[in-house]
C-alpha cells in the first residue's frame, strides 16, 4: 500500500484526479515485468506484445524475484506505483519453462492470473518477419477462432478471450477510420479431443490485412502475417473471485434514458402497456356450483341483516356465522 | 470463346468472392473490433498449420469488414471515411471500482428538506405579465412590481396600522421602508449562512 497523498497544489492533483476512479475509466495500461530468469525467447515475446500495445504500455528490465502464484502483493504494488491493470510476468525455469503470467488487477488487487507457456519451436518476433509493419497505436481487429472460446463455463479459454480482448481492447473509440483497420489479432485454438492429456494449445498470429477491389460494396480481404507468432499452452490458473468479478463488471449509470418497462408499440403503432394486477386471491374463484352447499335465501337474507340474532339454524353445517 | 478457367488475379473481369459461409454464423462485437468465430478449428496437418490459420483468419476478417461496412454508419470528412461503432457489449472488468455518489451539499440537504425545487424558466424570466395594465412589467428594478403601490397619491387609511405607528414616521414611504427592511433581513440571513457553513465546514 502506498502512502495517501493529499494534493498540495494543482499539478499533484491534477495526476491524482487522472488515477482517481471514474465512472468512464481510462484506457487500461499494460505492464510488462520479467523474473531474475527469464529466457531471450520471452524476452523477445514481451517486446514484441509491448510493441503492439505501444502508447498504453510500460515495460521494465529489471529482475523481480517475484512468484505470482504464490504471492503477489508485489505484483499489486507495481499495479497501484504505475497505475496500470494488466501485467505481463515473464519467466522461465526448469519446470516452467518460457512462461508469461497475464495478470489483471480491480482497484489494485489482482483480480485473475492465467500462465501460459510459450512453445519455443514455433516462436516468431515481430522482426523476423520482413515486410511492412502498421503503424504504431492502432486499434487491432479482434478473432477469435474456435469452440473452446464459446464455452458457457469461465474456464482458461474463456479468460483468455477476456484477458486478451482487454489487452489489445486499447483507447475506447467510437469512431475509426477505415484507413486504420490495418491488422488483426487472430486467436485459434482447436476443440479439445476426447483422451488427450494436454489441452489444445493457443495459437496467436497477427496478420496485415489487404484489401482488394471485388467489384461490389465490401472489398475482398487478403492477409499477410505481420507477427509476432506465438503458440502458448496454458499452465496455472487463478480465476477471479466472484464477489470481487461482480463488483469488477459494475458498469455506471449513464445519462442515457433507459427504456421504459412493460411499455411497447405494436406494428400498427399503438402503445400496449403490461400492467401488474396484483395476486389473485383463489378463495373468491367462483367454483363449480352444488346444491348441498348452496345457502337457502332465508339464512342469506338473515344473514345481511346480521348479527341481530343467533342463527339457529342447524341443518347448514357449511355455515359459519359471519364476522362483524 | 476464350476459356472461362482465367486465374483470380489475372483477369480480374469475375468478381471476387466477398462471402464467407460457415455452417454457424459468426458473433460480432463491433464497437471492439471484435469477431468470434464458433466453429470448430479446421487443421489437416502439422504442416499445414499455418496455412489453415491464416485460411481461418481471412474468413474472419473479411466476415468482420462486411459487418462493419454494412451495419456502421460511415461518413466521408476530409480526415478520412470514419466508421461509428456501436457501444461495447462484452462486459469487461473494470480497473477501478465506480466512484461513490458524490455526498450532498447541505444546500442540497435544506433543498431536499424544505422541498425546494430550482426555478424553472419561466420563474427566472425579470418580466412578467401585470393583468391590470396588461403590460409586461419587470418583477424588481425600475418600475418594478416590488414596488407598486408605492407611488399612490390616495390611499384609503387603515386605522388599526395608524394607531401603532411608530414614531416619527408617516403613512408616505412605507412601501419602500419595508421593502429595504426585507432586503436588510435577507443579507442578514445570508451572513449568518455563511458564518454557520464556515464553522460546520472546518
Amino acid at each position: 500500500m502506498l502512502r495517501q497523498i493529499k494534493p498540495r497544489n494543482a499539478r499533484s492533483k491534477r495526476a491524482l484526479d487522472k488515477k482517481a476512479p471514474k465512472p468512464v475509466e481510462n484506457p487500461k495500461t499494460t505492464l510488462f515485468l520479467r523474473y531474475t530468469t527469464c529466457s531471450q525467447l520471452i524476452q523477445d515475446a514481451m517486446t514484441d506484445l509491448y510493441q503492439l500495445r505501444i502508447p498504453l504500455a510500460k515495460k521494465f528490465t529489471k529482475k523481480n524475484p517475484i512468484h505470482p502464484f504464490e504471492d503477489a502483493s508485489s505484483l499489486e504494488f507495481f499495479s497501484e506505483k504505475n497505475d496500470a491493470s494488466i501485467l505481463v510476468f515473464g519467466s522461465s525455469n526448469k519446470k516452467r519453462p518460457h512462461s508469461l503470467t497475464l495478470t489483471r488487477t480491480f482497484g489494485y488487487k489482482v483480480l485473475d492470473m492465467l500462465e501460459l507457456y510459450l512453445d519455443p519451436e514455433s516462436f516468431r518476433s515481430l522482426a523476423q518477419f520482413k515486410n511492412k509493419k502498421c503503424a504504431v497505436g492502432l486499434k487491432p481487429m479482434l478473432l477469435f477462432s474456435g469452440t473452446p472460446f464459446e464455452g458457457p463455463l469461465t474456464d482458461e479459454y474463456t479468460m483468455i478471450k477476456s484477458f486478451f480482448t482487454d489487452f489489445f481492447k486499447g483507447e475506447p473509440a467510437d469512431k475509426v477510420d477505415v484507413e486504420g483497420l490495418q491488422y488483426m489479432v487472430s486467436i485459434a485454438a482447436r476443440e479439445p479431443v476426447e483422451g488427450e492429456e494436454s489441452k489444445p494449445s493457443i495459437h496467436l498470429r497477427v496478420y496485415l490485412i489487404k484489401t482488394k477491389r471485388s467489384g461490389q460494396k465490401c472489398p475482398r480481404v487478403e492477409v499477410e502475417e505481420m507477427g509476432p507468432r506465438m503458440d502458448f499452452r496454458v499452465g496455472r490458473v487463478k480465476e477471479a473471485d466472484e464477489s470481487m468479478l461482480k463488483e469488477a463488471l459494475r458498469k455506471a449509470r449513464t445519462t442515457q434514458e433507459r427504456p421504459k418497462k412493460n411499455i411497447s408499440t405494436d406494428i400498427v403503432g399503438d402503445k400496449i402497456g403490461r400492467i401488474h394486477l396484483g395476486k389473485q386471491d383463489l378463495k373468491e374463484l367462483q367454483t363449480r356450483k352444488m346444491k348441498g352447499l348452496k345457502r337457502s335465501r332465508d339464512v342469506a337474507d338473515s344473514e345481511d341483516e346480521d348479527m341481530m340474532d343467533v342463527i339457529s339454524d342447524d341443518e347448514e353445517p357449511v355455515k359459519k356465522p359471519k364476522k362483524a | 470463346m476464350e476459356d472461362t478457367t482465367m486465374n483470380d488475379d489475372v483477369g480480374t473481369k469475375k468478381p471476387l468472392p466477398i462471402t464467407v459461409n460457415k455452417p454457424t454464423p459468426y458473433t460480432f462485437d463491433l464497437g471492439l473490433l471484435l469477431a468470434s468465430d464458433p466453429n470448430p478449428l479446421v487443421l489437416t496437418g502439422r504442416e499445414n498449420l499455418e496455412d489453415d490459420l491464416a485460411a481461418t483468419a481471412r474468413d474472419g476478417a473479411q466476415a468482420l469488414l462486411n459487418q462493419l461496412l454494412t451495419t456502421c454508419p460511415i461518413q466521408s470528412t476530409p480526415a478520412g471515411v470514419l466508421l461509428s461503432l456501436p457501444a461495447i457489449e462484452t462486459s469487461l472488468p473494470r480497473e477501478k471500482p465506480l466512484p461513490p455518489p458524490k455526498a450532498q451539499t447541505t444546500w442540497e440537504k435544506f433543498a431536499a428538506k424544505k422541498g425546494i425545487k430550482p426555478k424553472t424558466a419561466e420563474e427566472k424570466k425579470k418580466l412578467v405579465y401585470d393583468d391590470a395594465t396588461g403590460e409586461w412589467v419587470p418583477k424588481w428594478g425600475y418600475k418594478g412590481k416590488n414596488k407598486q403601490g408605492e407611488q399612490d397619491w390616495i390611499v384609503e387609511v387603515d386605522e388599526k396600522k395608524e394607531r401603532e405607528r411608530k414614531e416619527g414616521t408617516e403613512r408616505q414611504g412605507d412601501g419602500r421602508r419595508e421593502r429595504k427592511e426585507r432586503v436588510k433581513r435577507n443579507e442578514r440571513m445570508q451572513r449568518a449562512n455563511e458564518r454557520k457553513g464556515r464553522k460546520n465546514g472546518q
